[in-house]
């Protein structure tokens, strides 16, 4: 077959690391039609997995408890940076139910964070395994650190010994600065962002299944099936192939669960040494403290456009803040087009644990500023944000979703004046636009199989992270085949099935619906041959539909037909189509808060977020992704971010009781809307685009209501009240 | 120099009430006897419980016994302990700010995780199983796929559990009651929302 060179996005541990070319067959294949000719596609679906969910029969990592398993837990570090001068593991080893006591750092070893690991426990119960963490004895000589953004910028701060990244640079700063002098207006300022905590319910956890031998299973939290056993492999010392993981159900990853991880690590190493099956289920302290983060930011922006509205200079000097780590904040001015640019980015390395992918990496702290910035320039030039920001994007998709967000959310009816209108209760508004890539490629086989009995199974080895991937896969078989939904089993979540894709940019759907649906295409060829004789048909001649199948005038119910596969039944393979996945969505969100201007307090009233995808699989499953992106946009532009004790270089947040996620009192009126005005007959992934305007939106809705424009996220009350009183004082 | 290590015990107390324990079982049914509704008795001392303690936990409708320790608490001895496990509920915070560990004590949502488990002998435990099953869910389960209350669903046994208790209280709440009721569970997916919507479709149901 005639082959072609397409290109793929390349994403490692969740982020985006540009493109890459593979050949694929050039052929004919499945399509997936018109948007709006689909039976199951593209309408309301039940999550096929609800009901086992809602009662709690479900099963995830943490869930998993198998004879003779012994709880895993860490003893970590309460210094920021530090040398080891006294371990004594003895005390713990003693204690009755502990089985093993391993140190994760030696005496004479440096810690570099607070909450790093320094001795891993197997031991019979939760709580002894507690108790083995407070009978050793450590002692530390400390050590200088740095644990703020701002403090690591000061030449002479305490070196952390971080990856050690150059400054990148990008545009031209000559001409940028140059056209500066030509603006008629031009906005110079500094936005930050806090470290960021992902905080999925279920932390870290994975359980090693060995107690000997030369085969292992792994029960991961993971969002990559696939990423799991090789890396426990290497730690039980066993062949990659000798090891299974297992991935029913996990409870949240949002860019954090890759590989096995510390937790992953010496659940194996206890394993192996006990030859008894470990699990290691992250305490939530440790998951704040030692299971990455989403990086905190500091960017310098300068901007100047023209009375019509033109972006004509833009300059940006972005500091990444990754803990230990390395990271990269998304470059500057993001999705707008300048006539001059010109910017650095580099990471500012603190002793804190380092920064992971986190739900659109690097995007939201780049949109948050450069949105912020836009809606600055446009209230200078006296110009309405809407028809600014249209006139700084090219893309037709951004400006029918601004009209469309603009149209829901009633933007006519903003606040004139920011600050404006009387009483103590002012309301705003604001909006952003977003991007993310969300194309698929070539990873996912998949197996469908229709038994003699009729039954049909879809099978891949890929993970469902609550975005709704066993609905999606059961549907689009039962699509082609002529079925309903719950005629079609899948079986997913275990590195047995064939390969698929880790679930990070954005990828899995893009990756894995094409391949399910060439495996279903292959499937339904397959079957029509095998019926059409009894027919009296041509293969090509016969119809899948209402649980039938049909040609020459004649109808055969689905199970009389199945009955002529042969005992074994019929099993078709699929791969990746590329002509059924595309890359590219886009996203607008519009806020409307009320800022309480005597208490400093924002409450955002409705959200509204705009979003394409190509061809929307489950609009059920997709509303409630949209929800997710403008919640969690939320709880960054209001409520979140890690706290470090300057001083002592510890987190004085580290839990959900001091790092504040929105909750029920918080939700606003959510508005999810899916662009169906996006045609494209392909599919890609959108998560990661719903969560990034969102933060921008409501910076600016912020500003609108009450005439404060916050820089530094959170916006908390204080930074509010502290902005009215400096307004006051300007007069 | 920093000294990490602290003073480390495995004794732990428990105040209950009665003399001359003859069994941790009997100790415990006696507490909870006295502690509900009737104050301590007047020859209340301090018992001290240590070790393992056998006891039974009334779960799902079901008597099942279970060993822990003193300070184990409700939902350690749920998933950890008992054989078959129950694990409906999550432990998430461990310190009571979450709500996926909510389950039912004698009908009222408590956090498993901040309570003993010897504290649940004597009273009725019903967790997110004991309300319903796939095949046969209770109006809220029901309700919550109808909804797509839940994304990755590790949340979703504690709202449906502080719900369904919501609504044996209050058949017809509205969506502020709901909200309040679920203020202390959280999720991180998003799926407040269509939660809100779920828990008024249930009352209608």
């Amino acid at each position: 077959m005639a082959k072609k060179t397409i290109k793929v996005p390349k994403v490692v541990d969740g982020v985006p690391m540009g493109e890459i070319e593979v050949e694929v067959e050039d052929t004919g294949g499945p399509s997936w039609g018109a948007n709006d000719k689909h039976r199951l596609l593209n309408h309301p679906m039940r999550r096929v997995d609800g009901a086992a969910k809602a009662t709690g029969v479900a099963v995830y990592t943490q869930d998993v408890r198998l004879p003779g398993m012994l709880f895993g837990r860490f003893l970590t570090s309460s210094q920021a940076h530090a040398k080891i001068t006294k371990l004594d593991l003895g005390p713990a080893q003693k204690l009755e139910g502990v089985k093993a006591v391993l140190a994760v750092v030696n005496v004479g070893g440096e810690v570099r964070f607070e909450g790093q690991p320094i001795a891993a426990i197997a031991a019979t119960t939760p709580e002894i395994a507690q108790d083995a963490t407070r009978a050793i004895v450590v002692e530390f000589d400390e050590l200088p650190h740095v644990v703020k953004g701002e403090e690591a910028l000061k030449p002479g701060a305490p070196q952390v010994g971080g990856p050690n990244r150059r400054v990148q640079k990008q545009g031209n700063a000559e001409q940028t600065t140059a056209a500066f002098e030509k603006c008629d207006a031009v906005v110079d300022v500094e936005y930050r962002t806090p470290i960021l905590h992902h905080s999925c319910l279920e932390t870290h956890s994975i359980t090693a299944d060995f107690r000997g031998g030369d085969s292992a299973t792994v029960y991961a939290s993971t969002q990559g099936t696939f990423t799991i056993p090789g890396d426990s492999a290497k730690e039980l010392g066993l062949q990659q192939s000798k090891v299974t993981s297992i991935v029913q159900n996990m409870g949240g990853g949002f860019g954090s669960k890759f590989g096995i991880g510390i937790a992953g690590q010496w659940a194996c190493r206890l394993a192996k040494a006990l030859n008894a099956p470990v699990k290691m289920a992250l305490t939530r302290r440790d998951e704040f403290l030692a299971a990455g983060n989403g990086p905190g930011s500091i960017q310098k922006l300068k901007a100047g456009a023209n009375k019509d509205g033109t972006l004509v200079a833009v300059h940006a000097v972005q500091h990444a803040l990754p803990g230990i780590g390395n990271s990269n904040i998304a470059g500057i001015p993001y999705q707008y087009k300048a006539q001059n640019f010109y910017r650095e980015s580099s990471a500012l390395n603190t002793h804190e644990d380092s920064s992971v992918a986190l739900r659109a990496p690097g995007h939201p702290q780049a949109s948050f500023a450069m949105e912020s910035l836009m809606d600055e320039l446009a209230y200078k030039l006296g110009l309405d944000p809407v028809e600014f920001r249209k006139k700084n994007v090219t893309d037709p998709a951004w400006h029918r979703q601004l009209d469309r967000g603009a149209k829901e959310i009633g933007w006519a009816r903003r606040n004139a004046t920011p600050g404006g209108g009387t009483g103590p209760l002012k309301r705003g508004m604001g909006c952003g636009i977003g991007a993310w890539g969300g194309g698929g490629n070539n990873q996912c086989k998949v197996d469908v199989t229709i038994a003699q009995d009729g039954s049909v199974t879809v099978a891949v080895g890929t993970q469902d992270l609550g975005t709704g991937t066993r609905t999606y896969v059961r549907a689009i078989v039962a699509e082609e085949l002529g079925l309903e939904s719950d005629d079609v089993a899948e079986r997913i979540g275990n590195s047995t099935l064939g390969n698929a894709n880790a679930s990070g940019g954005s990828t899995t759907t893009a990756s894995l619906a094409p391949s399910v649906k060439d495996a279903a295409y292959n499937a339904r060829v397959e079957m029509a041959k095998r019926v059409a004789p009894l027919l009296g048909a041509e293969a090509d001649g016969v119809l899948f539909d209402k649980r039938q199948v049909m040609g020459n005038g004649k109808a055969l119910a689905w199970k009389q037909a199945c009955a002529a596969l042969p005992a074994g039944g019929l099993t078709a393979h699929g791969k990746w189509q590329p002509t059924l996945a595309a890359s590219g969505v886009h996203g607008a969100s519009f806020a409307e808060v009320e800022v309480d201007v005597e208490t400093g307090h924002v409450r955002v009233v409705r959200m509204c977020h705009v979003q394409d995808c190509g061809l929307p699989l489950n609009r059920t499953a997709l509303h409630s992704q949209i929800n997710g992106g403008m919640i969690q946009s939320m709880g960054m532009a209001l409520y979140e971010g890690r706290v470090m004790d300057r001083d002592l270089g510890v987190m004085v947040n580290a839990g959900f009781g001091d790092y504040k996620l929105p909750g029920t009192l918080e939700m606003p009126e959510l508005i999810p809307i899916i662009d169906d005005g996006d045609t494209r007959q392909a599919v890609i992934g959108m998560a990661e685009g719903a969560n990034v305007p969102g933060v921008g939106a409501i910076a600016n809705a912020v500003y609108n209501a009450c005439g404060v424009r916050v820089r530094e996220l959170p916006i908390t009350p204080d930074k509010i009240l502290n902005g009215l009183m400096q307004l006051q004082q300007r007069g | 120099m920093s000294d990490q290590s602290s003073k480390w015990t495995r004794r732990n107390f428990l105040k209950g009430v009665g003399v001359a324990a003859v069994s941790t079982e009997a100790v415990l049914a006696r507490a909870a006897q006295a502690a509900d509704p009737a104050p301590p008795g007047a020859d209340a001392v301090n018992t001290v419980l240590e070790g393992s303690v056998k006891l039974t936990l009334h779960v799902n409708d079901q008597d099942r016994q279970v060993t822990v320790e003193p300070r184990t608490t409700l939902i350690s001895a749920l998933r950890d302990r008992l054989e078959p496990a129950i694990t409906g509920p999550k432990l998430v915070c461990n310190e009571a700010t979450c709500g996926a560990c909510t389950v039912l004590l004698n009908g009222t949502p408590v956090y498993g995780c901040s309570v003993l488990a010897i504290d649940a002998v004597g009273k009725k435990v019903t967790t997110v199983e004991g309300l319903g099953t796939p095949d046969k869910m209770n109006a809220v389960q029901a309700a919550f796929v109808e909804k797509d209350a839940m994304m990755c669903g590790f949340c979703t046994p504690g709202f449906v559990t502080t719900i369904s208790a919501l609504l044996a209280e209050n058949p017809h709440p509205t969506e502020a009651q709901v909200r309040e009721a679920c203020k202390g569970n959280f999720c991180r997916c998003g799926t407040y929302p269509h939660v809100f919507a779920a828990a008024q479709a249930a009352s209608k149901a």
